[in-house]
């Protein structure tokens, strides 16, 4: 450590986020190193050490021996201040090195409001933000995660975009750097060759037109870059890369603790869930495999809590033998096993008794909708009687809080649905209430989480409005005065930020200069309510000539090009053409254990999807 | 169920590492050195660690020292041996104890500091010393009056048990003992302020190293 970074460190808070030397951190000799690779979450981090998409590409990149990858977060404002005031560029956690001493610099796309904090941490290392600026073969820019399967508003900054799942093409990707490395090839040359490999995509090899209308004309690839850019998936859970280890920090993360991945993809396709469709197909890991995954990342960390990962925990089919054969050895070593994403429709007696076994926490389940019909339109195939039936079961089994989720702004709602929100809150405490055998003297508390819909690709929502800050507004405001009692709670999402996240997650590459604008004008951390600057980035909007209105509140026809038309995520166009007229019509579409839907996401798996096994 | 000391410095990157984020570093130690630990017994169990005298944030300690229990049989020697291999960098374990005194006995602290200047190092110096040996030196320090969080006025020179300082090319280095422990603590950067104040003259970089623990009778806390 040099005596100029202890001299920033004495002037920021929590200094122990910028000084790594972390347990299970991989420190390596560089002078046995190919390809250094510096992942970049765009968060503070507390919050990017919450990830398993890092820890997982963390170990797997450093498996290798020709390989080093690093880690870098956010720096928080205080740190950001230090940094620029003393010219000291931003570096990686392991080496302290500046990101500039990086062959590739790779940044996980989690949600649209980090996206000006890819910009704000290129810049604090001194590296050109814009892709066309960046002549020489590396720092090569890249990104994954998520938010890419609309990657356009971002196609200005990174060279290289990896859809999909990222434990083979990051390496595939690894070994080409290597090669082009190796061979002094220019950077458009490396990048010609990487949009040959299955999952890579490279934007400056695409040409977007326009039409009059401002909507998407064409999409055109050069090079011999694909038509159509496949997203990666990785086929048999049981045998691709886990870490042994986890990365445990000093400082606390949000989600500090050890975490076993139980499948991925979702068989319940519920309209609004962008994730329900974009990690299809189904893929589960054995039970025995989970478990063993767990004890060794419990005995390499010290961790005494184990989350069990997944889009949907209750949908694991192997659930019933995973959770005793995990009991048996975390109740001796006191290990808490937390099961998030319950849903209310299999939540069992057994399961319930099973979780009374370990510590016991907040009960939370995800109604989503206020009425049946809403809850019909966007296919979450859950019935109020569930919902009843289910907390009824948590209030006899002694709990006497619950958290419901809601959405506001979702396509066909009325007032009469808002108004559905508060209506079940009652039912819920009545349910309360009408139990016997409540635990004397403690009142229930019943508290309503309601986020505001954001229309997004690749669902069969992804050509509706989103509803104006205006309308939301008056719906949250209609929502509040339909409660009556105070046993329910009821806080409301941002809506300024939920519009700006509607805007980006179906913007096309006209939105790069917005980006840029807004982050010149001093916006990042737009994610944290006490940094975000809306007027900032109304104003961005305004010089860049840019109507954020048409992104987010305008209805898509069927037939207009999508600006993400040109990514294969598996799903077909007509299955959410189908999904979204059967939501108009409030019809709902069984889940796909029940039955196959023809989503077409299977054939990235030569066919096979575990929901049908 | 028996209770041992774990002695451990605390030094280089690890000093950044709060007292809080501390506790939480050692007990996932002492939960993979794989030692018979005594839980609590509550609703949620988990393992009794009680440290002698939290360490600022940004200071090394030499001498540090953690309360642990243990149920079941396991040497002292064993003990140390399973820790010394999973400690984290910075975080050195080098002996375990039956514990003799009682963290109450703890009423001092001995302290190297190493204050690095540019240039005007003499000149702090003689201020220092003079300021020193003067009648009083004053600094404001949180405590409380009754429930209420105040800052209260305290005067340093009676509580500084000894100090000595020497220049040492452009660095001043202080040696001082100072009150610890739950009756009456003193920061040793309330000194440093309170030099750099009087002296007008501010150290670019502060090392500052906790030594030892001693009891009332300045011996060293066992």
């Amino acid at each position: 450590m040099t005596k100029q970074m202890e001299k920033l460190l004495a002037k920021v808070q929590k200094p122990g986020r910028y000084t790594g030397g972390e347990l299970n951190s991989v420190v390596k000799d560089l002078s046995k190193i190919d390809i250094r690779y510096a992942f970049c979450f765009p968060d503070t981090y507390e919050i990017g050490m919450s990830h398993l998409g890092m820890k997982i590409l963390y170990s797997l990149v450093n498996e290798r021996d020709d390989a080093w990858c690093e880690r870098v977060f956010a720096p928080w404002i205080d740190m950001e201040e230090q940094l620029r005031e003393n010219n000291v560029p931003l570096f990686a956690l392991e080496s302290g090195d500046p990101l500039t001493a990086f062959d590739m610099i790779g940044f996980t796309m989690q949600y649209e409001m980090s996206y000006s904090n890819v910009l704000n941490m290129l810049d604090l290392a001194g590296i050109p933000v814009r892709a066309e600026d960046r002549k020489s073969l590396t720092p090569l820019i890249v990104a994954g995660g998520p938010c890419v399967c609309n990657a356009e508003p971002l196609t200005d900054f990174i060279d290289l975009f990896m859809p999909g799942e990222g434990e083979e093409v990051t390496n595939d990707v690894i070994d080409l750097l290597k090669i082009a490395k190796r061979e002094n090839w220019s950077k458009d040359e490396f990048l010609k060759k990487a949009a040959q490999i299955e999952g890579v995509y490279v934007p400056s090899l695409y040409t977007v037109d326009y039409n009059d209308d401002g909507t998407v004309k064409s999409v055109t690839p050069h090079g011999g870059a694909p038509a159509k850019v496949k997203k990666r998936i990785i086929s048999d859970l049981d045998t691709v890369f886990y870490p042994e280890k986890f990365v445990v920090p000093f400082v606390e993360a949000v989600h500090d603790r050890a975490v076993g991945e139980i499948f991925r993809g979702c068989i319940r396709g519920c309209r609004f869930c962008q994730a329900g469709f974009i990690y299809r197909p189904i893929r589960e890991k054995s039970s025995d495999v989970i478990n063993k995954q767990c004890k060794s990342l419990c005995d390499t960390s010290g961790y005494d809590e184990i989350s069990l990962c997944s889009l949907s925990t209750s949908d694991y089919s192997e659930l019933k033998t995973l959770l005793p054969s995990l009991l048996d050895w975390t109740q001796e070593e006191k290990i808490n096993v937390a099961l998030p994403s319950l849903r209310v429709d299999n939540f069992s007696d057994e399961l319930m008794e099973q979780l009374k076994r370990v510590r016991r926490s907040g009960l939370t389940f995800a109604p989503e909708a206020g009425t049946q019909r809403l809850r019909d339109a966007i296919n979450k195939n859950v019935t109020e009687d569930e919902v009843l039936v289910t907390c009824r079961k948590a209030f006899s089994g002694g709990w006497t809080s619950v958290k419901l989720y809601f959405m506001l702004g979702l396509p066909t709602e009325t007032m009469d649905d808002v108004a559905g929100i508060a209506e079940l809150a009652q039912k819920v405490v009545d349910e309360f209430y009408a139990n016997p055998n409540k635990p004397k003297g403690k009142g229930v508390t019943v508290s309503i989480s309601v986020a505001s819909f954001v229309p997004k690709p690749f669902t069969p929502f992804q050509w509706e409005p989103q509803d104006t800050r205006e309308t939301l507004v008056e719906k949250q405001n209609h929502l509040k005065s339909s409660v009556h009692t105070r046993k329910v709670n009821v806080s409301c999402h941002e809506n300024h930020t939920s519009y700006l996240e509607g805007v980006f997650a179906r913007g096309d590459r006209r939105l790069g200069k917005v980006l840029e604008c807004a982050w010149r004008k001093g916006c990042r951390f737009d994610g944290w309510d006490d940094q975000f600057r809306y007027d900032l980035w109304m104003e961005a909007f305004e010089e860049c000539g840019v109507d954020p209105h048409f992104y987010a509140n305008r209805r898509r026809s069927f037939d207009e090009v999508l600006p993400w038309d040109h990514m294969d995520y598996g799903i077909r166009k007509e299955f959410l053409i189908k999904e979204n007229k059967l939501a108009h019509q409030s019809i709902t579409t069984p889940n796909c254990r029940e039955k196959c839907n023809a989503c077409g996401a299977n054939k990235l798996n030569g066919g096979k999807c575990d929901a049908m096994c | 169920m028996r209770c041992v000391r774990v002695w451990f410095s605390k030094t280089g990157l690890s000093k950044y590492i709060s007292h809080l984020d501390l506790n939480r570093c050692m007990t996932r130690a002492v939960r993979r050195a794989g030692i018979p630990l005594w839980y609590t017994e509550g609703f949620n169990p988990h393992p009794y660690l009680n440290f002698s005298l939290p360490l600022s944030l940004g200071a090394e300690g030499l001498n540090e020292s953690m309360d642990i229990r243990i149920e079941g049989e396991m040497e002292n020697g064993e003990i140390l041996k399973k820790l010394k291999e999973v400690m984290p960098d910075g975080i050195d374990v080098f002996d375990v104890t039956d514990p003799e005194n009682t963290p109450h006995d703890i009423a001092f602290a001995e302290y190297a500091i190493t204050l690095q200047f540019c240039g005007e190092a003499d000149k702090f110096l003689q201020s220092s010393l003079e300021a020193l040996s003067g009648k009083e030196l004053i600094v404001e320090k949180p405590g409380k009056s009754g429930r209420k969080k105040v800052m209260k006025q305290v005067d340093l020179l009676p509580n500084i048990q000894s100090c000595q300082m020497e220049k040492v090319g452009d660095d001043v280095k202080i040696h001082t003992v100072l009150p610890a422990g739950d009756k009456m603590n003193l920061n040793p950067t309330l000194l440093t302020e309170a030099l750099f104040k009087v002296s007008g003259i501010t150290a670019e970089l502060i090392y500052i190293t906790r030594e030892r623990l001693l009891t009332e009778q300045m011996t060293s806390f066992k």
